[in-house]
């Protein structure tokens, strides 16, 4: 798929093959569409750049995670209590109040699933996408954010103990669930 | 299990599926257009070259012609005694060569940051100790190459590990020994992790970052580099007292661990000043290797 000689198609090859992973990572971890595209269109600007450093021996689509998780920190780290949690999550929690019909109960656990995962710490919001939503391996996971796979279990193991605790889903459940 | 599984199609429906067709197509034609541009610099550059080339042989031989430049031309090759058209500095083979394998490291008071592990810095980091000491040498007429690549930036879009930095850092020092055969000395210059304490020391009232020399254990070119770091170590010495705290040589078990330094008799590792020292205490230091390095160099060359 990488073609120095042709940068051209190989960057629209790689695009095509991987936006959608990475729209899914960066809405997920920023609760906004709009903030999202303009990132994944900054995660492919940074993977043209690069290519040409680029070992084609590696895996290519955890390097290019590894540079989505970059850029969703970076902005994170700069839009931190400004326009993430304003107009990502908030927007929405406003709409809880109009009262109680079937639609509006789904956009209330809507909420209350952005508020939560806005919540986690970056890094445990990381792991938890990757592994959750992006399906991958405790090793890619590993690879992509360079650290230990005993750490991705770990810290996945915790992030899903908050998640679950702030969207009240009981011990009690799983239990009653199980049987 | 069932459960974190249920949990997790309830999140990804509750984002948006896709990014909207318009961003994707969009997206698309941008990313080609800057590779198309990326492509065609590649090309433009090669091209310009050659095109400059032909216009300055031009204007040359027009010269020469038109414009008597013959006369001149011939006065010049006969005459020895042209006084030279660059600097001595800028003509001469570099003789020294100055790169950083962990290019971020900072200090601390310079980025008012406090935790030992956070002395790092994308900016404000070793690299200006390292542009200093080349300044410092070339005006004495010493030519350095001072190497700035960021070491950590190829490591993250490579995706390599930390322990892969000096892997990194030797790819160009390599190509540039092979380019100057007459480099003579090669310093790695990092900043050491300890306390100030530990680190500086007050001469003739004004605080200097101390110096320490690191080496390899491994065989190859050890005893030159050992010589060398030894007589720099002297020399400072002399003239300041305490600033050197020595030679160390790091008995790795692993012997493949060399820090570059069987590249080229003549290398190793400066730690200049630790991570509470500021670059003001570490340009002094470097003022006084200057000193010690031209020193060694000249009484080399006689």
């Amino acid at each position: 798929m990488v073609d120095l000689d042709n940068l051209e198609d190989s960057i629209s090859s790689i695009y095509k093959h991987y936006y959608l992973d990475v729209f899914r990572f960066l809405v997920c971890f920023s609760g906004s569409q709009q903030d999202a595209e303009d990132m994944t269109q900054e995660v492919f600007i940074r993977v043209l750049n690069n290519l040409k450093n680029f070992d084609c021996t590696r895996n290519l689509k955890a390097w290019i995670f590894t540079i989505a998780r970059n850029v969703a920190v970076d902005t994170y780290r700069r839009k931190r209590f400004t326009s993430i949690f304003k107009e990502g999550f908030f927007k929405k929690l406003e709409s809880k109040e109009k009262g109680p019909n079937e639609k509006l109960e789904d956009a209330e656990t809507v909420s209350q699933i952005h508020l939560a995962i806005s919540n986690l710490k970056p890094q445990f919001r990381a792991v938890v996408i990757l592994r959750g939503i992006n399906e991958f391996s405790i090793k890619e996971t590993a690879e992509i954010l360079k650290c230990s796979e005993t750490k991705v279990k770990v810290n996945y193991h915790r992030a899903l103990q908050d998640l679950k605790k702030k969207l009240h889903i009981h011990s009690e459940e799983v239990f009653s669930n199980a049987k | 299990m069932q459960n974190d599984k249920e949990l997790f199609d309830q999140i990804k429906q509750s984002f948006p599926y896709q990014p909207t067709n318009e961003f994707v197509s969009s997206t698309e034609n941008r990313l080609r257009k800057l590779a198309r541009k990326m492509d065609r610099n590649r090309k433009v550059k090669r091209v310009s070259l050659i095109s400059t080339g032909a216009l300055v042989f031009s204007m040359f031989m027009s010269w020469v012609f038109l414009f008597d430049g013959k006369q001149e031309v011939i006065s010049s090759l006969t005459n020895h005694n042209t006084p030279p058209v660059l600097s001595e500095t800028e003509e001469q083979e570099p003789l020294v060569y100055i790169y950083h394998t962990h290019n971020m490291e900072s200090y601390l008071p310079e980025i008012n940051k406090k935790g030992i592990d956070q002395a790092w810095d994308e900016v404000k980091n070793i690299t200006q100790v390292g542009e200093k000491l080349g300044s410092s040498l070339k005006e004495r007429g010493i030519h350095v190459i001072h190497d700035q690549t960021k070491v950590h930036e190829i490591i993250e879009d490579r995706g390599l590990r930390f322990e892969d930095s000096y892997k990194v850092s030797r790819e160009r020092l390599n190509q540039e020994l092979q380019r100057h055969s007459s480099i003579q000395m090669v310093f790695d210059i990092h900043r050491d992790s300890l306390r100030r304490n530990q680190t500086t020391v007050t001469i003739n009232g004004k605080e200097y970052a101390q110096v320490t020399f690191v080496l390899s254990n491994s065989p190859e070119n050890y005893e030159k580099n050992h010589k060398l770091a030894e007589a720099i170590h002297q020399g400072l010495l002399e003239s300041y007292p305490q600033l050197s705290k020595g030679v160390v040589t790091k008995s790795k078990s692993d012997k493949t661990i060399t820090y570059n330094q069987e590249l080229k008799a003549g290398s190793m590792i400066v730690e200049i000043g630790g991570v509470d020292n500021t670059f003001e205490e570490s340009f002094r230091t470097v003022e006084a290797l200057a000193d010690v390095i031209e020193k060694i160099l000249k009484k080399q060359s006689h």
